[in-house]
């Protein structure tokens, strides 16, 4: 709101002394005075006078009026046509796109100036051909501009929703589509109303726009020109009215579009980044060493209300050749765990304390130097969007080649075999051809598969899964987490897979560790906690899964956001047991392999 | 009362390639589909994303106009697109989408959005119409207090309670419900699920309820249809399909099907390959390129429907009753 406030001011400011020019005090801008020419003050004239001894202030306000009426008339004119035009031809397609668009594109293919030379040259000088001249200019912009949001926009659910409800053409065109494509249209006001200032004052430079004496910036410009020498100033008033008309209507639109955009979030939230490392203040491992060992693992982001931390006190082991799952609903801190193992945060957030040892090697306090070096070797992520990781204008097979050469000199040919036989092992039929594919000409299971050949290039030992099947259907899903299954067995890899599905959790974890509003709330070994669950969470988590006879229980509720976490137990509000003793932060207690945190686990377990 | 409220035969949808210098096949996304939805009655699609399921249930809704065969509505067949006894009929359908982001409108307030169908369909005072708004929003858990609100300010399990609230705000019979708990946790699904449940049973809704989570629909359904590529591979009560899956497909689809006792569920058949082109559909059973129990013979003619175990419960294949 602020941001528009200044802007709005400004443009406001000039447009009321615009409008205002025939009640101000002003002398007449077209009276002439050739005693006073070209003086620098004579009094009632604070900006001196024209080489016609005119009043420059009164011109210039004056100028204002006729300048900023063309610029506005000749925008408004082609933004309510070129806009229509564009809905139309966006929302029927056929026949109104083809006239509307190719129509467009003919006015495109003139040189603007030359455009409005000819008009002017045709229809002789003046107020309304310039208007003329302009609308037409600014035209093609917004029936594009339009069009292509048009076509965005109607493809979206919530269109079809209106569509679905029955409502008339014109209704859904003017509630719904004209909203939405209402941001990009205002930019392309701004442009073209400063451009018109511009534009319209060259014309008027030129002798082809608004005809002396009525005054004009343009007209202004033109004169002084003349002039230079004598009197400079008379050059800087109208140049410095243009520059400072133009940037206030960029402002002014910018900030409207940011106002008028109610899809919230706004811009991103700008964080500190304070660098403060704790040391870890933590027992050596047990001996056997597992492969990755985290303790205490704990996250933090700056932001504008305070410290809120995504990950507080995250621990668990992990052995080789086994899989730990990490299950929990979004929002409870799962793939920000996962990132800060990688040593792959957001630049805004950090490792406030905890240790993450990789067989002994503690990865959060390592140089970034030296974790990029087992990034993609000994450890490696897979991602639930293998679009978005994926290069689009690479072939995949390229990709994986390239997996394999940044960690390991070996001839380009040789790699290229390799990842064909990556390709294979992930079971990619028909490899060959099928590295010579780009990503979106691959199916969605396939592309993670890729993802997969990518991730085990370097036989790592720790391979981190965040969602890797979620976006996939059941059937691609089951093969998927066979593949990983097998390759662990095979590679004696450490998998750490995380999902919300506990079906998932069931088929193939020995571990698991349920995560709620950034903790740990109960861990240990998948079937004794699937069988004998001792947070309420567990179990109203396991009640949830519709998959047995039982009806499904939702939990009711949502995640709280981290900056509103309950000062006791954070499931306290959606919890069924929660009683005044929970009031206090329930700590967590080891219980024969199993660790819950939860105030009341003992007598809800009796 | 002798028909069904929906009934559809054999119907299809061929999508024509695009623009006027397209070319190649059209895309024959629902390929004769028999179907119907009684009063009261929830049905369930399941099958793998691409089968055609979105497309049969706007089909179904007449928001497309099939290439082919016939949907009827309480005895009607469905008017032309946009036609204005089209746009009457809308107030007694509704639709509620997968994506709970895309598919609300960002700009506008939920109370506008919410109430756009009876400002279409009524001629109610606008404070009828927020009445019958505040009653709407309290029967699917929303807080009346909020109407004024954007949609960036709810989450994913309210913004769905609000689509359903959007859909039935004309009080329809029939609902579309497109994988409307796809995109959420799992905790949410149960409340959304539950949700639907009650409103079809106070409200006597008749549904469709597309979905490719099968234990949901057994829960939340009365019948369901398995589709693969267009085609009807399975149907029949939820409860003979689940316990009975008869059709090497719909087995597949179950055995895949993650579950928290893994030992209750079929042994795991992981299907080979991926599925065919739907603009090159396979001749004969369209799922034969997968289906481990294939025959040559299997190519020849498109296995019809056929009744299995029970008058309700039919199964697409010739070797149904080999293999079973
Ligand atoms: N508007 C459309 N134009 C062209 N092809 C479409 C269109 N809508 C769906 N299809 C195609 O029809 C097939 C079935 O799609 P859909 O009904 O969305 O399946 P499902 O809902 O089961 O995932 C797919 O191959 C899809 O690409
Ligand atoms: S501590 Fe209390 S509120 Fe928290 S889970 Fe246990 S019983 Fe529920
Ligand atoms: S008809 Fe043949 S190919 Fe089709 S499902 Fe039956 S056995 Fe398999
Ligand atoms: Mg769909």
């Amino acid at each position: 709101m602020r941001r528009l406030w200044f802007p709005a001011a400004i443009v406001g400011l000039i447009v009321l002394i615009a409008a205002l020019a025939p009640l101000l005090p002003l002398m007449d801008p077209v009276r002439q005075d050739v005693a006073n020419r070209l003086a620098a003050y004579v009094p009632g004239s604070p900006m001196g006078r024209d080489e016609f001894g005119r009043d420059v202030m009164s011109r210039l306000i004056w100028g204002a009026r006729s300048s900023l009426a063309v610029a506005f008339a000749s925008a408004a004119i082609a933004a309510v046509i070129g806009t229509a035009l564009g809905l139309l031809g966006g929302w029927f397609r056929g026949l109104v796109e083809v006239l509307a668009i190719r129509g467009a594109d003919v006015v495109l293919c003139f040189p603007p100036v030359l455009l409005a030379l000819l008009v002017v040259t045709l229809l002789g000088p003046g107020t309304g051909t310039l208007i003329l001249v302009l609308s037409v200019l600014y035209l093609p912009g917004f029936i594009r501009v339009s069009f292509a949001e048009v076509l965005s926009a109607r493809g979206q659910d919530f269109v079809e929703a209106v569509r679905a409800l029955g409502a008339r053409t014109p209704r859904i065109l003017l509630r719904t589509v004209l909203p939405n494509i209402a941001g990009p249209v205002l930019v392309q006001v701004s442009l073209a109303v400063a451009s018109a200032v511009v534009l319209e004052s060259g014309l008027s430079f030129l002798g082809l726009g608004v005809v002396p004496p009525t005054p004009s910036w343009g007209l202004m410009i033109r004169g002084a020109r003349a002039t230079m020498e004598q009197a400079p100033m008379l050059l800087l008033w109208p140049c410095l009215a243009l520059t400072i008309t133009i940037l206030a209507m960029n402002l002014l639109c910018d900030a409207v579009r940011d106002v008028a955009d109610k899809r919230g979030g706004g811009g991103a939230p700008k964080l500190r980044l304070v660098d403060r490392l704790l040391p870890g203040l933590f027992p050596a491992p047990a001996a056997p060493q597992p492969l990755l060992d985290v303790q205490g693992l704990t996250v933090e982001i700056a932001v504008p209300g305070g410290i809120i931390r995504p990950v507080d006190d995250l621990g668990f082991r992990l052995d080789a050749g086994r899989t730990l799952a990490i299950v929990g609903e979004s929002g409870s801190g799962k793939s920000m765990a996962a990132t800060a193992i990688m040593g792959l945060l957001p630049p805004a957030a950090r490792v406030a304390a905890g240790v993450a040892r990789l067989d002994g090697e503690d990865l959060l306090r390592m140089p970034e130097d030296a974790r990029r070096k087992l990034r993609g070797g000994a450890m490696a992520m897979v991602f639930q969007d293998p679009m978005s990781s994926l290069n689009p204008v690479h072939r995949v097979g390229d990709q994986v080649a390239e997996a394999i050469r940044a960690h390991r000199e070996v001839p380009a040919a040789q790699a290229s075999a390799e990842a064909v036989a990556l390709l294979k092992r992930v079971g990619i039929a028909d490899p060959e051809r099928r590295a010579r594919a780009y990503p979106h000409e691959l199916s969605g299971g396939m592309r993670q598969r890729v993802m997969i050949a990518m991730a085990i290039a370097n036989k790592p030992r720790l391979l981190i899964a965040d969602e890797p099947t979620t976006a996939l259907d059941v059937t691609v899903q089951a093969a998927i987490l066979d593949l990983l299954a097998e390759l662990r067995r095979e590679e004696g890899m450490g998998l750490v897979l995380i999902t919300h599905s506990l079906g998932v959790v069931a088929e193939v974890a020995e571990d698991v560790v349920v995560m709620y509003a950034a903790q740990v709330v109960e861990r240990g070994p998948v079937d004794q906690v699937f069988a004998r669950p001792l947070h309420p969470y567990t179990r109203a988590l396991l009640a949830a899964v519709p998959d047995g006879d039982a009806e499904p229980e939702g939990i009711p509720g949502v995640v709280p956001r981290p900056d509103r976490w309950p000062p006791g137990c954070r499931f306290a509000p959606r919890c069924a047991f929660a009683t005044a003793a929970c009031e206090t932060p329930p700590p967590l207690e080891e219980v024969q392999g199993q660790a819950v945190r939860c105030v009341r686990w003992r007598e809800l377990s009796a | 009362m002798s028909e069904p409220l929906v009934v559809a035969e054999q119907v299809e949808m061929s999508f024509a390639p695009r623009g006027i210098l397209a070319r190649g096949r059209p895309v024959r996304a629902v390929a004769g589909v028999d179907a119907t939805v009684a009063r009261g009655e929830a049905l369930g699609v399941v099958g793998e994303s691409g089968s055609g399921k979105s497309t049969l249930g706007r089909l179904l809704l007449g928001l497309l106009a099939a290439t082919g065969g016939a949907v009827r509505f309480d005895g009607q067949a469905l008017p032309k697109p946009g036609s204005a006894a089209w746009r009457a009929l809308r107030a007694r359908m509704g639709i509620v989408f997968q994506d709970p982001f895309g598919s609300l409108d960002a700009r506008r307030t939920i109370g506008a959005q919410v109430e756009d169908g009876l400002a279409i369909h009524t001629n109610l005072s606008a404070a009828e119409r927020r009445a019958q708004l505040t009653e709407m929003f309290v029967r699917v858990g929303l807080d009346p207090q909020r109407l004024g609100a954007y949609p960036h300010e709810f989450s994913g399990g309210q913004r769905q309670r609000l689509g359903i609230a959007r859909a039935l705000a004309t009080n329809p019979d029939f609902l579309v419900a497109d994988e409307p708990v796809s995109a959420l946790d799992v905790s949410i699904q149960a409340q959304v699920v539950k949700l639907l449940a009650e409103l079809r049973r106070d409200l006597g809704l008749a549904m469709l309820f597309i979905s490719h989570d099968l234990p949901v629909v057994r829960h939340l359904c009365d019948r369901v249809i398995v589709m693969y590529l267009g085609r009807v591979m399975e149907e029949g009560p939820v409860a003979e399909v689940f316990a009975r899956p008869s059709h090497p497909y719909t087995r597949a689809l179950l055995s895949a099907t993650p579950m928290l006792d893994p030992a209750r569920r079929l042994t795991r058949e992981i299907l080979p390959g991926e599925p065919p082109s739907p603009t090159n559909p396979p001749s004969g059973c369209v799922f034969r390129t997968r289906c481990r129990h294939a025959r040559p013979e299997c190519a020849e003619t498109v296995p019809p429907l056929r009744e299995f175990g029970s008058a309700a419960h039919r199964v697409a294949c010739i070797r149904a009753d080999e293999i079973n």
